[in-house]
């Protein structure tokens, strides 16, 4: 595209022919760039190549075909028949004759010499045929013009005695012309490829017959097609210009003043030599801010051809220059690391192959200038000659790649400045994604000596679980100062800024888990058995080093890295199941720390309750410990694994003022060694789930072997007081068997619903599971699921502290409970005393009791009654309470947006006991009723979960 | 504590492996010092001294003590073991079905019928301490006393495989041999006569344990001795151990036959006030439904006591179920009955099992057992093991449920039941206070087979069990209208000066009947304050 703009463009200011006023042409060039590039912003930038085009080729400008064909063809016959290098017309006749259908055989004739006037005639012959076969006139025209600048251009650098040098540059020239010339039939007259394609592959052929260099004429038969559109021609203007520039010289036709255009040309061409590797020249400078050369403005010798080519020329010395202040550490441009010293190798390696170039050029010319010297201390003998004159143009061509390559080079190690590691290679890999395959096996060079290293710091980590790392460029790095109870969590991570973008996140994870692992096992659990699949890993990298780039991760090396990751997880699992019973502890967790084992607890709880009703300062956790033991024993625990037990051990947390022993307990379980490594971020939260649960246990342990169990046992006898009690006992069985209705079906809720159906579906994911991570991660998640579910998650503060309440209300109870009965004991024994002393005094005869006895027994009987009224206010208070604050939690759990919640609110009231007393817990779950439900609780943790209902 | 010192005490415990030194009166001590020295000695010989029996861990932790080995004595504290229940089986028919519930039991924990236990049963999760203690030589001992006042029952226990199972010193057959002849006053009688002899072995057998939870009262209270002999013991069982629970397993008379105890409505008058004045929780099995059950719903032409028992003894080994297979709930006794009684007269609680099954049942294979579909089973009446007649008023219902769940089950899928059963109001509750359907999952012993994947029994707190006391009452009036056979019970000494202890048992079972009907109420509460008053007048 960009070329075709140029080309019009060159074509559009050609036709202007303006040539003096470089101002206006910029102008028009500039509206052109701007009428075809559209309305779009890019226009600048087609005008920048623009004009970079036409500095580089001066000449571009001024090619409208200066003759028109029958003079041309007089020219051209006259020079045939003026010329004294026949071999010349020869060729250009070969030349011709191969535009014709016969042309094939006429090849071979290339080297015989025949007389001027055979020349001619065949040329005229020629002529005829191409005028069959080309209809045109303006093309023939451009044709023939083109033809005779050649052979006028050859002749011109021709000095007439190296014929051979001559022949093997022409036919460069030739099959350029040729090629081009095909092209152009073809295209004109829609004739299929059938006819010409032999002969484009013989024409290859038979210049390397000629030619030691056998791939250039094809590369400048092609950057010769590329120009060689009719009309607009450079090359042709090129010559055209030559031609102008040289005939004179020509005519001169001085052996001496010919040596002197070739020391003329030698120099420059030494000079541009030079300026490949960077060194400035007599004709060009290097620009102190840009570091591009430019042509010295003293020299004034050089022609305008010369000038553009040299610019030109120039461009790959500035790359090369480029190219290599980003090899040289020095600059600090240079990437960093051993991963950026790989890609500066590689980039050296380049350097490398673009000086052999640059060498072969001087060997070139060393040998031409030999030659030389040599023939003119031989004298002026015409010494058949196989070596080809060294040119700009040829130069030019050999440097079309370089160039190419240079460029690219340069723009990759720009990209790559001041960077390392993973982030080089994805800088670098970000390039192979291109559609010109040259590029793309280019970057795949640098990018697999970029990746030496990585591989090597790769299969160290797979394989050792080593990191190799000086300069920090790994995708994964080890945090030092973490010791070796975090080393599976926190020790090592994935350095994402290092992660190279052809590797995907997964396929690090898997990396990082794998390494991890070997570590794990060396270091934790002191298993130190090489990993398998060593040797594969190593041969697959050797092998299928640039697997790693693919898109999709199916190579074979993927996979291997997949088998290494899945071996050393299965491992790990191994040996975390097997030796170190993660099962077996996780199992043990939930019976001891969520009171799975409840006989345990039980008894547990009756062993302590004494200890535990102490004040928190007075316990010591050695007491506890040996209770706990004991508990141990007198229970199923006993049958336990006694390696496990070990595990289990009491611990006090630090007491506030005003605590007793029931705040402050908590079981631990203490975990060592690889447990530790993988358990300790969780044991946190076991200690925070123990607590909610062990209170409730605590409030269970309350009601059923206190409360419920002293009404039981002090019905019997205070069934005499009957009549004065009945109405408080009533009351308080009542009231003890809602509470022991509601801890039920909480404990129920919690322990089964919750803890158990979380449990299963643990269990089930630990047997699925192929890395020790899948296990972590559902434990994980089963802790938070008792989390969410014994409401300790951010958005159940409110039901936490309903719960509090109906707990208060269990101990308050409690407390009047005891105070209660200690009443009526005390009067009981009273009235037995009293009606003892009746007995007594009635046997002894003294009839009954004194009047002031009877009197102060009355008294006493009074005062009770009135305790026992009051005693049944504050009942009737706590009875209050608790309604309220039951009332509260199921209001609570009605509004809460956990549809299980909701559920279980329900079961609490499965008889509808509360719904009936209460009009708020009617309304079903409406918008509106939740509203009310928080204006009512008036807290705004649950207005967060309000509006995430309603999101 | 230092290395040689350890050492030490390890010598020193060889020694008295080998001398098998026995030092049994010194348990207080012992616990004193076992807590101390366990402390200190290493995790090897605290597991040494788990792997041995209890009674041979005492014998040595007492001997460290006697040897002044570690005199700091910081605190004592005593030892709580599980909590054991004593199974007091009376008379004949509560003889049987203790047989046939330790026969269960034995099967379920995989004990030989000699009390050894079974090489596939060494790794169990069960817990045996609660029914079963351990001899010397390790074999299981259940803690059963097996009274009766006619040998016919026990010795056929004797004869049995089971004969070694049972400690011999608690079987106690009295003397005189003749029995109670049906008579509650006879029975009751003879109970006061032996009862010292009775209680030295309840005695010997609460202080072997050491924190007895209570006992278990096998009896049906038509008979003689179960119920009269069964009478007196409740009575005497709740002064002597007034903080130790009472259930008992009561049978009562089938009513769809003509009994040959022609005295029975005064037996079930006089035992069910004992049973509601002196038991905590009574599990009434009712022969009426039983029977009921086997002939419409296994198909049993007869049925034979044998096959009435087995039911029993699924019923009650089934309630025991969590008990002796800790989970997180209702691992004692107070927990499991504390939920379900509310006030300390409403404790006859009714029990309900599916699916019912015997060996010739072709329905077996038929059936898919779900959570619902066992839940939804256990509220119908036909399954109900109390006949309760036909409730025509409608009033009656549910004071407490609790579902006993075994086999594989979904916690989720109770829940689903759960809700099914509220939506479709299977239940009714109570008015007057919160209540639902309580459920306790519970492990089945892996050494039974069961056909079924999922099992339940209910244990239920209805009110219309009262209908039950009813029936009892109108057969009394409609005898004691007559006057008849009362002669035998004035010989006896209770009735010997006048017959208002059956006036007064008539009040006390027609006050709880009130007191059932009052539970339909809403106002439950106001009633009992009436009640007091009304007393007070």
């Amino acid at each position: 595209m960009s070329r075709n703009v140029l080309d019009s463009g060159g074509c559009g200011d050609a036709s202007e022919g303006g040539r003096g006023d470089y101002k206006d042409i910029y102008e028009l060039l500039a509206e052109l760039c701007k009428h075809l590039a559209g309305p779009s912003e890019n226009h600048r930038e087609i005008l920048r190549h623009v004009t970079q085009y036409i500095s580089n080729c001066p000449t571009a400008l001024g090619s409208t075909l200066p003759f028109d064909e029958t003079s041309i063809l007089t020219k051209i016959t006259h020079h045939l028949d003026s010329s004294a290098a026949k071999s010349v017309t020869s060729n250009l006749c070969s030349a011709g004759s191969q535009f014709g259908a016969t042309g094939s055989d006429c090849a071979h004739s290339a080297g015989e010499t025949s007389s001027a006037i055979n020349n001619s005639a065949l040329f005229l012959k020629f002529h005829e045929q191409l005028k069959a076969a080309l209809p045109d006139e303006h093309q023939r025209t451009a044709l023939l013009t083109f033809l005779y600048f050649m052979s006028d251009s050859k002749y011109s650098t021709d000095n007439g005695h190296n014929v051979g040098n001559v022949k093997s540059h022409r036919s460069q020239l030739m099959a350029s012309t040729n090629s081009a010339f095909q092209s152009i039939r073809s295209h004109l007259l829609h004739k299929t490829s059938s006819q010409q394609q032999p002969q484009h592959s013989i024409l290859p052929v038979n210049n390397r017959a000629r030619n030691e260099e056998s791939v250039k004429p094809m590369v400048s038969g092609r950057s010769a097609f590329s120009r060689m559109t009719p009309e607009n021609d450079p090359t042709g203007g090129n010559c055209g210009v030559i031609h102008g520039v040289n005939f004179p010289s020509l005519h001169a036709d001085g052996s001496k003043s010919l040596d002197l255009q070739n020391n003329v040309n030698d120099d420059i061409v030494q000079n541009i030599i030079y300026v490949f590797t960077g060194i400035q020249g007599k004709y060009l400078k290097k620009d102190v801010i840009s570091g591009r050369f430019k042509l010295d403005s003293k020299v004034k010798s050089l022609n305008v051809v010369q000038a553009g080519m040299l610019l030109r020329l120039s461009e790959l010395g500035y790359y090369h220059d480029l190219v290599q202040s980003y090899t040289d550490s020095k600059s600090g441009l240079c990437p960093l690391g051993l991963m950026g010293q790989g890609f500066v190798s590689a980039l050296k390696k380049e350097l490398t192959r673009y000086y052999g170039m640059v060498a072969t050029l001087q060997e070139q010319l060393n040998r031409q200038r030999d030659h030389e010297h040599n023939t003119i201390l031989r004298g002026n003998s015409i010494i058949p000659m196989r070596h080809e004159r060294l040119t700009l143009m040829k130069i030019l061509v050999w440097s079309v790649d370089a160039l190419k390559r240079l460029q690219w080079l340069a723009t990759i190690a720009e990209a790559c400045q001041e960077k390392k590691g993973g982030a080089l290679a994805s800088t670098v890999h970000s390039f192979l994604n291109n559609g010109n395959p040259t590029v793309k096996s280019l970057v795949r060079e640098l990018l697999l000596a970029i990746c030496g290293p990585l591989y090597q710091m790769l299969s160290h980590w797979l394989l050792e679980g080593e990191i190799c790392d000086p300069h920090g460029e790994f995708f994964i790095e080890c945090l030092a100062e973490v010791g070796p109870d975090r080393l599976w969590h926190d020790k090592y991570r994935v350095r994402i800024a290092m992660l190279p973008n052809f590797m995907s996140t997964e396929m690090a994870h898997k990396i990082l888990v794998t390494g991890k692992s070997i570590n794990f096992l060396c270091e934790i659990c002191e298993d130190k058995r090489p990993v398998k699949g060593r040797d594969e890993l190593r041969l697959c990298i050797e092998e299928n080093a640039d697997h790693i780039f693919s898109r999709v991760a199916d190579t074979k090396l993927h996979s291997t890295i997949d088998a290494i990751y899945l071996n050393t997880s299965k491992r790990v699992l191994d040996i975390v199941m097997g030796p170190h019973k993660l099962l077996e502890h996780l199992q043990a967790m939930r019976r001891y720390l969520l009171l799975g084992q409840g006989d345990f607890i039980g008894i547990l709880m009756e062993n302590l309750k004494c200890e535990l009703d102490k004040p928190a300062k007075e316990l010591y956790s050695y007491d506890l410990s040996s209770i706990m033991d004991a508990a141990i024993r007198s229970t199923n625990a006993q049958y336990d694994d006694p390696e496990i037990l070990n595990h289990l051990d009491v611990r006090l947390l630090t007491p506030c003022d005003g605590d007793i022993g029931w705040d402050i307990l908590s079981l631990q379980y203490t975990v060592r060694g690889p447990l530790a490594t993988m358990l300790e971020p969780c044991m946190g939260i076991y200690q925070i789930l123990f607590k909610p649960l062990w209170r409730m246990k605590h409030m269970e342990f309350v009601l059923s072997s206190k409360i419920w169990k002293d009404q039981k046992c002090n019905a019997k006898p205070l069934r005499a007081m009957g009549s004065e009690l009945n109405q408080v006992l009533y009351r308080l069985h009542l009231l003890t068997s809602e509470m022991i209705h509601f801890i039920h079906q909480m404990q129920y809720y919690i322990l089964f619903e919750v803890i158990e159906c979380s449990w299963a579906e643990l269990q089930d994911r630990v047997q699925s599971a192929k890395a020790l991570d899948d296990i972590l991660d559902a434990h994980d998640e089963f802790l938070n699921a008792i989390k969410c579910g014994a409401f300790l998650d951010s958005n159940s503060g409110q039901l936490c502290q309903n719960m509090e309440n109906v707990y208060d209300g269990i101990i308050r109870l409690e407390l009047w409970q005891n105070k209660f009965y200690e009443i009526c004991f005390k009067e009981l024994s009273a009235r037995k005393e009293y009606e003892n002393h009746i007995c007594i005094s009635e046997e002894a005869g003294e009839f009954g009791v004194t009047a002031e006895r009877q009197l102060e027994r009355d008294q006493e009987r009074k005062i009770f009654e009135q305790i026992i009224g009051s005693y049944h206010k504050s009942l009737d208070n706590i009875c209050a309470d608790y309604e309220k604050a039951v009332r509260c939690f199921l209001l609570a759990l009605n509004s809460h947006n956990d549809h299980n919640l909701q559920l279980f609110g329900i079961r609490l009231d499965f008889n509808e006991y509360y719904k009936k007393r209460d009009q708020r817990l009617c309304v079903p779950l409406t918008f509106e009723h939740m509203r009310m439900s928080i204006m009512f609780n008036g807290n705004k943790s649950l207005a967060g979960s309000r509006y995430s209902v309603v999101n | 504590m230092a290395y040689y010192q350890r050492t030490y005490v390890l010598c020193y415990f060889c020694q008295i492996v080998n001398n098998k030194f026995a030092a049994k009166s010194e348990n207080n001590k012992v616990c004193k010092c076992y807590q101390n020295i366990k402390k200190l000695l290493s995790i090897k010989f605290k597991n040494f001294i788990r792997s041995q029996s209890e009674l041979r861990r005492k014998k040595f932790v007492c001997l460290i003590y006697k040897c002044k080995f570690y005199v700091k004595v910081e605190s004592l504290i005593i030892e709580a073991m599980p909590s054991e229940i004593i199974t007091l089986q009376l008379g004949q028919c509560g003889n049987q079905i203790g047989f046939e519930f330790w026969k269960r039991l034995c099967l379920e924990h995989g004990i030989s019928p000699s009390g050894v236990l079974e090489d596939f049963a060494t790794d169990g999760v069960d817990r045996k301490d609660v029914f079963f203690y351990q001899a010397d030589d390790d074999h299981y001992i259940p803690r059963a006393v097996l009274l009766d006042l006619e040998p016919r029952v026990i010795h056929s226990i004797m004869s049995s495989p089971y004969a070694k199972l049972y400690n011999p010193e608690n079987v106690y057959l009295s003397k005189h041999g003749g029995g109670a002849g049906n008579n509650w006053a006879s029975g009751y009688s003879q109970g006061e006569k032996l009862q010292e002899e009775v209680f030295d072995i309840i005695d010997r057998e609460a202080d072997g344990s050491d924190s007895l939870e209570g006992f278990v009262l096998c009896h049906s209270i038509a008979g003689g001795t179960g119920s009269g002999m069964g009478s007196y013991i409740m009575e005497r069982l709740s002064d002597r151990f007034p903080k130790k629970l009472i259930q008992t397993y009561s049978v009562f008379p089938n009513q769809d036959e003509i009994s040959d105890v022609v005295v029975q409505p005064y037996n079930s008058l006089l035992t069910l006030r004992r049973l509601t004045s002196c038991a905590d929780c009574v599990v009434v099995l009712d022969n009426t439904a039983l029977n009921r059950i086997a002939t419409d719903r296994l198909h049993i032409q007869n049925p034979s006591f044998t096959q009435i028992n087995t039911l029993v003894s699924t019923i009650m080994s089934v309630s025991t179920t969590t008990l002796r297979y800790p989970s997180y709930m209702n691992n004692n006794l107070i927990g499991l009955t504390a939920p379900l009684i509310p006030t300390p007269q409403l404790h006859f609680l009714m029990t309900g099992y599916t699916p019912l099954t015997t060996d010739n049942d072709q329905t077996v294979n038929v059936r898919k057992t779900t959570v619902l579909d066992v839940m939804r089973r256990l509220l119908q009446p036909k399954n109900m093991m109390v006949s309760t007649g036909p409730d025509k008023t409608n009033h009656h219902c549910y004071i407490s449920i609790l579902n006993i769940i075994q086999g594989e089950v979904d916690p989720t899928q109770v829940h689903k039941s759960l809700q099914r059963i509220r939506e479709r109001k299977l239940a009714q509750f109570i008015p007057w206070g919160p209540a639902s359907i309580q459920v306790a999952l519970s492990r089945s012993s892996p050494y039974v087979q069961s056909s079924h994947r999922v099992s339940g029994l209910m244990l239920a707190n209805h009110t219309s069990i009262c209908s039950l006391f009813e029936r009892a009452l109108g057969q009394y009036d409609k005898l004691k209208k007559r006057g008849a056979f009362l002669d035998q019970f004035r010989r006896e000494d209770i009735f010997k000066d006048d017959l208002s202890e059956l006036d007064d048992s008539r009040d006390v079972v027609d006050c709880l009947v009130q007191e059932y009907e009052a539970a339909t109420q809403s106002n439950y509460l106001q009633w009992s304050a009436k009640k007091g008053q009304e007393e007070a007048h």
